[in-house]
């Protein structure tokens, strides 16, 4: 590792100042505003909070859901990354798996809600095939539904990752030595799993919990904290200091989730060598999980593709003949296209600035030797505890005097520091892989550390960057929890206008921009999955 | 490698000309009057299409809010507010001018029938009906309703849509209604049947029951009395039911918020359009007189008009939310 250079610490000090200025003081106003009375300071608000039976009501409902589409999400997560990973199906279904469980990534929440309404409300598409309704989607049901979509792809990909550390053939040795079904299974693949099976729990329940693109659409009466918090911010009778304390209470249950995370991450263990190995045939083994999995991605597409069809047929459902004239007036009204260039803006930027700052971040804590550099670490884990809405709302206390308030700026340093932690551990995790001698190196060669980064580094963190690019670019695309408090008329993004529009009803361009953002993320995907391969093929 | 080299700068470039696109683009935005509204897209369509028959097409930005967002952000926000000109339910205008002072005196020397403060004009007027999708009500066997009251009946149950007046303006009109012919006792229990009967249907915006009822989702709905009108004229099965209760107003009312001189000064000339040249529309879906000289078509004259005792206010509003929630 180099010596502290100055270039290091002119990276070093406005990325931290910049945390400091965008987390820090931000949770801080917080958290004071929400002691913060007209009598002075105290516990006040906490104790109106907390006795309003309608609030607390909310909270208990927000556990209650979230903890069930936890325990849903992570079997179901654990069963298709078991059918990738541990049995013989036909491999193109694999794959189909693993992209289409994906797809909801790509959409905002509040979509998910209203493809729901349109599948399974009294005249959805499953409904009229059915023929009859299968569920109350208002309220409870609607919830449950959405969060697990929400929630499944994250889990999946957590534990299908955790899954390439699995030697399989322990599953043939504890086969051979005569294991019944239930204990081989314990042993070869729930044991070393169990801390991230407890990870994707926590996972989802704390997406669950804090999502308010969901409960915005198919929430019915069925109040959850998100929807309270928004009400008491922007309801018809505003309290911001309840609204904060409200934000606090928010951010324990996320708390103590990263907390057992931690824990949690002391249960796995890997294994040193690993390879592949072909499983041992079971007909019925592969039959049961491509039903399963079969099952969970047609309904999932299913739901999705509502979207597909409600906006091109004239007045769906009661005129089911195609036309592009929704699509055509969606793209006349100059507001929308306005809104969208926005989006693209705004996440383009977040993406851009984003990737510099998490890089810059995971450079200096790996990769040099600065001065209360694990700081950084700090900052990851703060942005992974705080909840989007709850940045937002501390955006808006400390900034809303100021010139930064409805400005294009703070959406995206919102989204910046919102989304930071994924990214940041991808550089983290790439560059600490990296071998540790080449600043060294290049510095006999006579490089400074600066022309090192650019010339080696970089270059071989190439694919990360892409990757974290991406990252950056979807999420920015599809939030609406973190800059929900933050849009005005000027600033207004795709994923908040569908909540306007829902106020008028106007499903036919809630689907289409929806389609809008689904299309552009896929492109973005797909521009970024060919550079990266094209980086790839050239080493 | 000099390809990712090349790759990594012309990201970088991008960025840096998007960045300045943003700055340039931002100020463009600045020169523009923004104009917040509570209004349905009826209402809006109108003042749009005004403003832009006026010339001043490119010179405005509409944005639609929630009446109780809207209402929130007046009290909360000030004269700070993004908006510029603010169209909005006339009693919300008027607490907000009580505690922030926040809007300039309009005067366009038209004669409005009643009174009003010199800060706003009153551009349109909402009234409430119940509304009904013949094809659900003949399905499920239900007779035709003809007051509140038989909404709450038991066999309405799961059947019913109305706005929640914890976030809706229009939800305000039936409570309005309820209070005035029951009183708060008798009312009470009306309420709860009917808020029973709602179950899921409770909706946060004044058209949602509209859209539920066209689609299907329930059989009855109470909401604006024009949307049932418009839906019934275009062919749905929707058919629309003067409450035995009574018709109740909300008037909503255009202000300009105190801002620089320029910017107030172009507000108050599109607010003077609004008021003059937009009425003629918003007349064709408000049915509701305002001023001198205008009449409106037999269809849209509700049979039971009302006006309520006291004068609406955010203190008034905020009793029935009480009354409202005590029923739930």
């Amino acid at each position: 590792m180099p010596n502290v250079k100055p270039a290091m610490r002119v990276i070093y000090i406005p990325v931290l100042a910049l945390f400091a200025a965008f987390l820090v003081v931000p949770l801080g106003i917080l958290f004071v505003r929400s002691f913060q009375t007209s009598e002075g300071f105290n516990f006040a608000n906490y104790l109106a909070v907390l006795s309003d039976q309608e609030l607390l009501t909310s909270i208990g409902n927000s556990v209650k859901v979230s903890s069930l589409t936890a325990v849903i999400t992570t079997i179901l997560a654990f069963m298709l990354a078991y059918a990738v990973n541990c049995t013989r199906i036909y491999r193109p279904l694999k794959t189909v798996i693993k992209t289409g469980i994906l797809l909801p990534m790509l959409l905002p929440t509040i979509t998910y809600g209203f493809a729901i309404i349109y599948s399974f409300g009294n005249q959805g598409i499953i409904t009229k095939i059915v023929g009859r309704n299968l569920v109350e989607i208002y309220g409870f049901n609607g919830l449950l539904m959405g969060y697990v979509m929400y929630t499944l792809p994250a889990a999946f990909l957590l534990i299908n990752n955790s899954f390439k550390y699995i030697d399989k053939k322990y599953i043939v040795v504890s086969k051979l030595m005569g294991d019944g079904t239930i204990r081989s299974f314990k042993n070869t693949i729930i044991r070393p799993l169990v801390g991230t099976l407890g990870g994707a729990f926590v996972l989802s329940f704390i997406l669950s919990f804090t999502d308010f693109g969901i409960p915005a659409s198919v929430g019915g009466t069925y109040s959850v904290v998100a929807t309270q918090l928004y009400q008491v911010m922007l309801g018809s009778i505003p309290n911001f200091n309840h609204g904060a304390a409200i934000a606090v209470v928010m951010l324990v249950p996320a708390v103590f989730g990263v907390l057992l995370l931690n824990y949690l991450e002391k249960l796995n263990f890997h294994y040193d060598k690993f390879g592949e190995t072909e499983l041992m045939p079971h007909k019925g083994r592969d039959i049961g999980f491509g039903l399963v999995s079969g099952a969970v991605l047609f309904v999932m597409l299913s739901v999705f593709a509502v979207m597909f069809v409600a906006p091109f047929v004239s007045s769906y459902p009661y005129d089911l003949t195609f036309t592009f004239k929704h699509f055509i007036d969606t793209f006349e009204s100059s507001d929308l296209t306005a809104v969208y260039k926005n989006s693209l803006f705004v996440a383009l930027l977040t993406a851009v600035f984003g990737t510099c700052i998490a890089f810059s971040a995971a450079v200096l804590n790996v990769r040099t030797a600065v001065k209360g550099k694990s700081s950084l670490d700090a900052v990851a884990m703060m942005t992974n505890t705080v909840p989007g809405m709850v940045l937002g709302l501390s955006y808006l206390l400390l900034f809303n005097g100021s010139s930064l308030k409805g400005t294009f700026a703070i959406i995206m340093l919102c989204n910046i520091v919102h989304f930071f932690t994924t990214p940041y551990l991808m550089a983290k995790n790439a560059l600490s892989k990296m071998n540790p001698t080449w600043e060294t190196t290049g510095e006999l060669l006579g490089d400074s550390w600066l022309q090192t980064i650019r010339r080696v580094i970089l270059p071989n963190s190439v694919s990360t960057v892409i990757e974290m690019f991406s990252y950056y670019f979807v999420n920015a695309m599809v939030t609406i929890s973190g800059i929900i408090f933050l849009v005005t008329a000027q600033t207004s993004l795709v994923a908040s206008k569908i909540k306007e529009l829902q106020h008028f009803g106007k499903f036919n361009e809630i689907f289409m921009l929806s389609l809008l953002i689904f299309v552009t993320n896929i492109i973005v995907k797909l521009l970024c999955d060919y550079f990266q391969k094209r980086v790839s093929t050239q080493r | 490698m000099k390809k990712i080299k090349g790759i990594w700068l012309s990201l970088v470039a991008l960025g840096v000309v998007l960045a300045l696109a943003g700055c340039s683009s931002g100020e463009a935005a600045g020169g523009k009057v923004v104009i917040y509204t509570n209004g349905d897209e009826a209402a809006s369509d109108a003042m749009a299409s005004a403003l832009d028959a006026a010339g001043y097409e490119d010179k405005y930005m509409l944005q639609s809010l929630g009446t109780s967002e809207l209402g929130g952000k007046l009290m909360a926000e000030g004269d700070k507010i993004e908006a510029d000109l603010v169209t909005m339910s006339s009693y919300f205008i008027e607490s907000a001018q009580q505690e922030h002072e926040m809007f300039t005196d309009v005067s366009f020397g038209t004669e409005a029938l009643e009174q009003h403060p010199a800060y706003y004009a009153p551009i349109l007027a909402n009234t409430g009906a119940i509304f009904v999708n013949t094809e659900v009500l003949k399905d499920k066997g239900l007779p035709m309703p003809t007051s509140l009251k038989d909404l709450a009946k038991p066999e309405f149950k799961g059947l019913v849509s109305i706005p929640n007046i914890m976030a809706s303006s229009t939800g305000w009109l039936f409570v309005q209604a309820i209070i005035s012919e029951y009183g708060e006792e008798e009312g009470q229990t009306v309420l709860q049947d009917l808020i029973a009967n709602t179950g899921p249907h409770l909706e946060s915006s004044g058209s949602g029951p509209i859209k539920k009822v066209q689609a299907g989702e329930v059989a009855v709905g109470f909401g604006l009395r024009y949307q049932a009108v418009v839906a019934k004229e275009s062919g749905l099965p929707i058919e629309y039911v003067d409450p035995t209760e009574g018709n109740f107003s909300l008037t909503e009312a255009v202000a300009v918020v105190k801002k620089d001189e320029e910017t107030t000064k172009l507000a108050t000339e599109m607010a003077a359009v609004i008021t003059k040249d937009a009425r003629e529309e918003l007349l064709e879906h408000y049915p509701v007189a305002l001023y001198e000289g205008e009449t409106v078509s037999a269809v849209n004259q509700p049979t039971h008009s009302k006006q309520f005792d006291q004068p609406l206010t955010v203190e008034l509003l905020q009793q029935h939310q009480d009354f409202f929630k005590a029923a739930n």
